[in-house]
């Protein structure tokens, strides 16, 4: 059976102000496929995910992004969005004054216009966030709130799976780099990681520990490290990389 | 003719203590004259903008309404000379429509004319119409015990007599000065003891700008007698020409009883290349509180300045405020909280979005007087910049003479916060739209000082920024 890429990042050099971050990074994720990117502690992780979501300040230098065959190097970082990438973020940003329904209404609108869809009305809308909100417990008393101001961890994740669950991305990243985030919390992400799998989204978990892999299993691992992939296997790899750490491939450069 | 000083005839000259207090104006106008940048009061407010030379006045509505001659007359259906009303007709309706001959109704009984239905204010309130200044009768039907009538009238009945020009020091404000010297046209509100006013009191000034850039000048009295309780709310809006010059002074002289409560609210919504200078000075007796909110988004220069004299025990002011502009604005909120007795309460939360090159002003100052112990002043003022050239200033003073009081204040400025745009956008929001969400939020926090839940939702919906 012959595979759909849904991402495919070629020979990508990107940088943050003046240093280079990635460099010469190639990564394929077909359609329906978990891939793990593991590394150590500023491998710059967090910079791939921001550079395939369009996050001003990171720049590329050479190298191409594409998804679902466009490039996405030349989108802005709504229209990624509205494409169907989702990023669930490391640390969710507080926005005072923005109740999360205000917050939600806006979003699912922006991307149904995008594909030409009717916006939804509040009716519509109200009862779609209730019927998706009940399933991670989330109350209509946090959805009132200003979003992420003064949530817990374990809220902030719910209301990443929430948005993730309403906007049904076809791809889904999920960065937890470096977030010492709590086992409860971790559950609830994986929960909705988890219920999007059908065979057709794909994901990509960006990872320090293998922790979050034991709750979404992948199918493929990689080792990334100064900037690039250093070793791809299976879930084995994951395992390996808890007993003996990284710094094999971090002496290897 | 034009400019600030003008002869004009105004109605009731033969009054001799009203005309001395017009006469005063002018004098001490002259002696004070235009603030400089040097004047301390005025000096972020670049009114070098003013453009004052090619101003008109226009004849007073008292005067012509006696003028008004069968040949003059609107020619609709009125045959003994005059329509009754306080419109001169040759020009067409006060509304600004342009009525065919016998077609004129703008005051019989329930007419509303098409335009005026645009503004009317989207919840139940007593409306008071006024077209460039001047007010359109007929007024709305009071409930027992809610004085309502033209400054005039107030003026020959002598209702207005006790407070008139005692509220505001014309001394300290040349505006305030000029505003004497034209007193004509306003309203006098007396709301008796114990009396709550179940609607909110609306002043609605229009202005159908044209060719020629109107000067004119309202003055309001209003009194809360003891235990007396309403809700006064001000708009100031246009149509027509948004390039007209036209200059509105205003001055609100307001005098709370013990024990009463005013809400007073405002929204200046001016054409842009027009100036607004207005002035609220707030005298209160012994427990009484003064709810204020002020929406300022129109006017080249547009100045709203609230003074409040707290002047005896337990009274309390909220002055808040928000501000929205951009192009080449300034938009000045200047306060002055006077804590004049023992255990009185201020507190100001005033926020600000600038664009373009557009300045914004705040001058907030904090008074406690020797004797005004256990008083409590709290002030912030915090405004968002939205573009390299947009520029704030800002001038926090506080004057504290006595001992165990409570006293704050804080200024702070900033950009819109790239990580909240970014996440936003990271889930599908165009950058624009979730700049324009973030933009109302930050105001949403001033606007949600606002008390009465239909007026805080009307003034939401202006709190976004005008076109350029």
């Amino acid at each position: 059976m012959s595979k759909t890429p849904l991402l495919e990042i070629e020979d990508l050099y990107a940088r943050v102000a003046d240093k280079e971050i990635i460099k010469g990074f190639n990564l394929t994720i077909n359609e329906g496929e978990v891939h793990a990117i593991m590394g150590p502690n500023g491998a710059g992780k967090s910079t791939l995910s921001n550079v395939i979501c369009g996050k001003p300040g990171y720049e590329i230098t050479s190298g191409s992004i594409r998804f679902k065959g466009k490039d996405l190097t030349k989108m802005s970082a709504e229209d990624r969005a509205r494409e169907g990438i989702f990023l669930c973020m490391q640390y969710p940003v507080e926005i005072p004054g923005v109740a999360v329904t205000t917050f939600l209404k806006h979003s699912i609108n922006a991307v149904r216009k995008y594909h030409n869809l009717p916006e939804l009305d509040t009716m519509e809308f109200v009862k779609m966030v209730r019927e998706e909100g009940k399933k991670l417990g989330i109350d209509n008393e946090m959805i009132k709130r200003p979003v992420n101001v003064g949530f817990s961890g374990g809220e902030k994740k719910r209301l990443e799976t929430l948005q993730m669950n309403i906007l049904k991305p076809s791809f889904a990243i999920l960065d937890e780099a470096d977030s010492g985030l709590d086992v409860d919390a971790l559950k609830v992400v994986a929960e909705g990681m988890n219920a999007l799998r059908d065979g057709k989204r794909s994901m990509l978990i960006i990872t320090h520990y293998q922790r979050l892999l034991e709750y979404v299993v992948p199918d493929f691992v990689h080792v990334y490290a100064d900037g690039h992939i250093v070793k791809s296997g299976d879930k084995t790899l994951a395992a390996e990389i808890e007993k003996d750490g990284y710094a094999e491939y971090t002496r290897e450069r | 003719m034009g400019g600030l000083v003008q002869k004009v005839k105004l109605f009731g000259e033969y009054i001799p203590w009203f005309q001395a207090m017009r006469d005063k104006g002018a004098i001490t106008f002259d002696e004070l004259g235009l603030p400089t940048p040097k004047t301390e009061a005025w000096k972020y407010t670049k009114l070098r903008d003013l453009n004052t030379d090619d101003l008109v006045i226009e004849p007073s509505n008292f005067l012509s309404e006696m003028r008004v001659t069968a040949e003059e007359a609107c020619g609709c259906h009125h045959e003994d000379g005059g329509c009754g009303c306080h419109h001169h007709h040759g020009k067409g309706c006060c509304c600004g429509h342009h009525h065919e001959e016998g077609d004129c109704h703008c005051h019989e009984e329930g007419h509303v004319c098409e335009c005026r239905q645009k503004l009317q204010v989207p919840f139940d309130a007593y409306v008071i119409h006024f077209e460039k200044g001047k007010m359109i009768p007929p007024f709305p039907d009071f409930p027992r015990g809610v004085e309502v009538m033209n400054l005039m009238e107030a003026v020959i009945t002598e209702d207005a007599k006790e407070y008139l020009g005692k509220v505001a020091d014309i001394k300290l404000h040349p505006f305030a000065a000029l505003n004497n010297a034209y007193m004509e046209e306003g309203i006098y509100l007396c709301v008796h003891k114990n009396v709550k006013v179940d609607k909110p009191i609306v002043l609605i000034n229009h202005t159908k700008s044209g060719e020629e850039n109107i000067f004119f000048n309202i003055r309001n009295l209003i009194v809360l007698e003891q235990g007396a309780e309403a809700e006064f709310v001000e708009w100031y809006n246009y149509t027509g020409a948004v390039k007209s010059r036209y200059f509105a002074n205003l001055v609100n002289e307001i005098v709370l009883g013990k024990n009463a409560k005013l809400s007073h609210y405002k929204l200046q919504d001016e054409a842009f290349k027009a100036n607004h200078i207005a002035l609220s000075v707030v005298k209160q007796k012994a427990d009484s509180n003064y709810h204020n909110f002020c929406l300022q988004r129109g006017a080249n220069i547009g100045r709203n300045e609230v003074k409040v004299l707290l002047n005896d025990e337990n009274a309390s002011a909220e002055v808040n405020a928000a501000y929205i502009m951009s192009g080449w604005a300034t938009l000045d909120t200047t306060t002055d909280i006077l804590h004049l007795s023992p255990r009185t309460y201020s507190s100001q939360l005033v926020k600000g979005v600038v664009g373009g090159e557009a300045k914004g002003v705040f001058q907030g100052k904090i008074h406690i007087a020797q004797d005004a112990v256990q008083t409590e002043g709290k002030q912030l003022h915090r405004a968002l910049l939205l573009s390299d050239t947009a520029e704030i200033d800002v001038k926090p003073e506080l004057e504290i003479f006595a001992d165990d009081v409570k006293c704050s204040h804080g200024a702070a400025s900033g950009e819109l916060d790239e990580n909240q745009l970014f996440y936003m956008q990271s889930r599908g929001i165009g950058r624009e739209e979730a700049k324009q969400i973030l933009i109302d939020a930050y105001l949403n926090e001033a606007l949600a000082k606002v008390k009465n839940p239909e007026i805080r939702a009307w003034l939401s919906d202006y709190a976004h920024a005008p076109q350029e």
